[in-house]
């Protein structure tokens, strides 16, 4: 505080203006231990398990074969998988399939959706002729075109590669279009007072300021992707987790199907946090969202 | 210096209905000149400064710089907006550099230049800040140290400090006068608020209320600076914009 008026004295300017934070750190107490943020997480993780586990040895969902697979069985069948081949593949073997499938599908959409999105927004022509077509075939649920991909190209990769870049296709290109229809115009007014040519507007507002549309599109076709393998795999398939939840199926074992679940789930999460650590490198000016 | 002759201007909005927002304006600014356009909210002042800027081209009538005739924007005149404007993904620097660089100076040449005006509105030390993380005050020293950097012959404020608290927006008045008489140049400076006009203006545009805006009389205010805003200027401040009574240093011109 009287660093702030010795400052304004000495007639620094904006010291008035920033705003300072201020943690409030209080003495240790019963009550705030009970409204700590992680005691709550913890909390919450806890109870998830313990009814889960609770649920299971109470056969609520039937017994035997069908039974709920408590979380400790769930754990021992990954360990097991994680070390024992299940069709010449460990659990590690089947994981890199999946991403691998992810990560190529979603790469080839990403390439040519985002800039055909960048386009279309940018020239009135080529969103003329893209644009009813795109319309036509957003509709149709990605999903839909397993059996057609697997007559076309077999039970192979390339089907379930297929099957991503259709379905990661439409948000990508959707994101990159809306980014860009919804920049604040009054930016190019800014880049034409200063001296900048139409290059500079695309080149310095335009593709900036879709960065954080581009990469929200980018997110959802990450989480896309991964239903859309594990649908393929689920279809047809001798490798992926998709593949380890089928055969958890025919050996009717739960333990296996949810291990595969978890999985999927922890495998989703690890490609979405490596777009989250790319947002953040490539845009560093994006306010965080506190809370979530 | 800048000359508009008898501009209009008449928005076509949803195909066919006419919205007539500017009729007849014409002003003359002279070099060095400090004028403020004063008007009440939509009274066609921003319309009337994007003309000038060359963003919008006017119905009828012409804008001339200099003796040349504005068709459209151009670096030669730097625009403050109403809204700040800044980029957000650049920061404080990059913002500020955004001009020279367009202009396609050496970068050794943009960073001075942009250092220098970021100095003169009194941001050193936030060079590296990203927009969100300054106040509005300093949002808009940005948005002026940005126009600034181009070293334009006419400075244009659509209501620059419209968005601030009153007390800020009394400090960067005066801001605004200390940084006009450190570096000189023509000024066209749009406000809503007769008390600003008044504290800064060489002269004073007043526009008529309602649409299409019309000058309804200019004002050349002859009061030393720097101005006292709190002890007054010695007359009482009208309660509509225009209609100045002659007090002492305000003076209005012949029709
Ligand atoms: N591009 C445009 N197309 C159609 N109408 C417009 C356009 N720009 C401005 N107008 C109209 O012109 C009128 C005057 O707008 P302008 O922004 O020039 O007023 P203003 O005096 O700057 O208002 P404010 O004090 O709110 O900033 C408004 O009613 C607006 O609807
Ligand atoms: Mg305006």
């Amino acid at each position: 505080m009287s660093q702030e008026a010795t400052c304004n004295a000495a007639g620094s300017s904006i010291a008035n203006e920033t705003v300072g934070q201020v943690v409030d750190r209080g003495p240790l107490s019963l009550g705030r231990i009970l409204t700590n943020r992680w005691f709550l997480h913890t909390v919450s993780i806890v109870a998830f398990f313990w009814l889960w586990d609770w649920l299971a040895r109470s056969n609520v969902l039937g017994g035997g074969s069908s039974a709920l697979a408590r979380p400790y069985e769930v754990l021992d069948q990954l360990v097991v998988l994680a070390h024992e081949e299940l069709a010449e593949l460990t659990l590690w073997g089947h994981v890199w399939a999946s991403t691998q499938r992810v990560v190529i599908g979603f790469s080839i959409a990403a390439v040519i959706a985002v800039p055909l999105g960048l386009f279309m927004a940018l020239n009135r022509y080529v969103n003329a002729i893209v644009k009813p077509l795109f319309d036509l075939l957003k509709p149709m649920p990605p999903i839909s075109w397993i059996s057609i991909s697997i007559l076309w190209f077999g039970i192979g990769e390339t089907s379930k590669v297929f099957i991503i870049v259709l379905g990661t296709f439409v948000p990508c290109l959707l994101n990159a279009y809306n980014g860009v229809r919804l920049v604040e115009p009054e930016l190019y007014d800014v880049v034409r007072m200063l001296g900048g040519k139409r290059r500079d507007e695309i080149l310095h507002v335009c593709f900036p300021a879709s960065f954080p549309a581009i990469f929200a599109g980018l997110q959802i076709s990450l989480s896309i992707a991964w239903t859309c393998v594990l649908a393929a795999e689920l279809v047809s398939a001798r490798s992926g987790l998709g593949y380890i939840i089928v055969q958890g199926m025919n050996l009717s074992q739960p333990a296996m199907v949810i291990g595969g679940m978890a999985v999927i789930a922890a495998a989703a999460w690890g490609t979405t946090l490596l777009v989250t650590a790319l947002e953040r490198k490539l845009c560093p000016w994006k306010r965080k969202i506190v809370g979530l | 210096m800048i000359e508009c002759r008898n501009v209009s201007k008449t928005f076509i909005q949803k195909g066919k209905q006419e919205v007539p927002v500017l009729e007849d304006v014409s002003i003359d600014v002279q070099a060095n000149e400090f004028v403020v356009i004063l008007g009440p909210g939509q009274s066609g002042k921003s319309t009337l400064l994007r003309i000038i800027a060359g963003l919008e081209t006017p119905t009828t009538g012409t804008v001339t710089l200099d003796g040349e005739p504005v068709t459209g924007p151009g670096a030669d005149r730097g625009l403050v907006f109403q809204g700040y404007m800044l980029f957000p993904w650049k920061t404080v620097l990059g913002n500020v550099e955004m001009g020279p660089k367009l202009c396609g100076l050496p970068s050794n040449e943009v960073r001075d230049l942009a250092m220098h005006y970021i100095d003169l509105v009194g941001l050193s030390g936030f060079e590296k800040h990203y927009p969100h993380q300054l106040s509005g005050g300093m949002k808009q020293r940005v948005g002026i140290a940005r126009a600034y950097a181009n070293k334009p012959r006419v400075m244009l404020l659509d209501e620059p400090f419209g968005q601030l608290d009153a007390q800020t927006r009394i400090f960067m008045e005066q801001e605004t006068e200390r940084i006009w008489q450190t570096d000189k140049r023509t000024v066209i400076f749009v406000t809503n608020n007769t008390d600003e006009a008044l504290f800064l203006a060489d002269r004073i545009v007043a526009i008529e209320g309602k649409l299409p805006g019309r000058v309804q009389r200019t004002y050349t205010v002859d009061l030393p600076r720097p101005r006292d805003l709190t002890s007054g200027t010695g007359f009482t401040f009208p309660a509509r914009p225009g209609s100045f009574g002659t007090g002492n240093g305000v003076s209005p011109e012949p029709r």
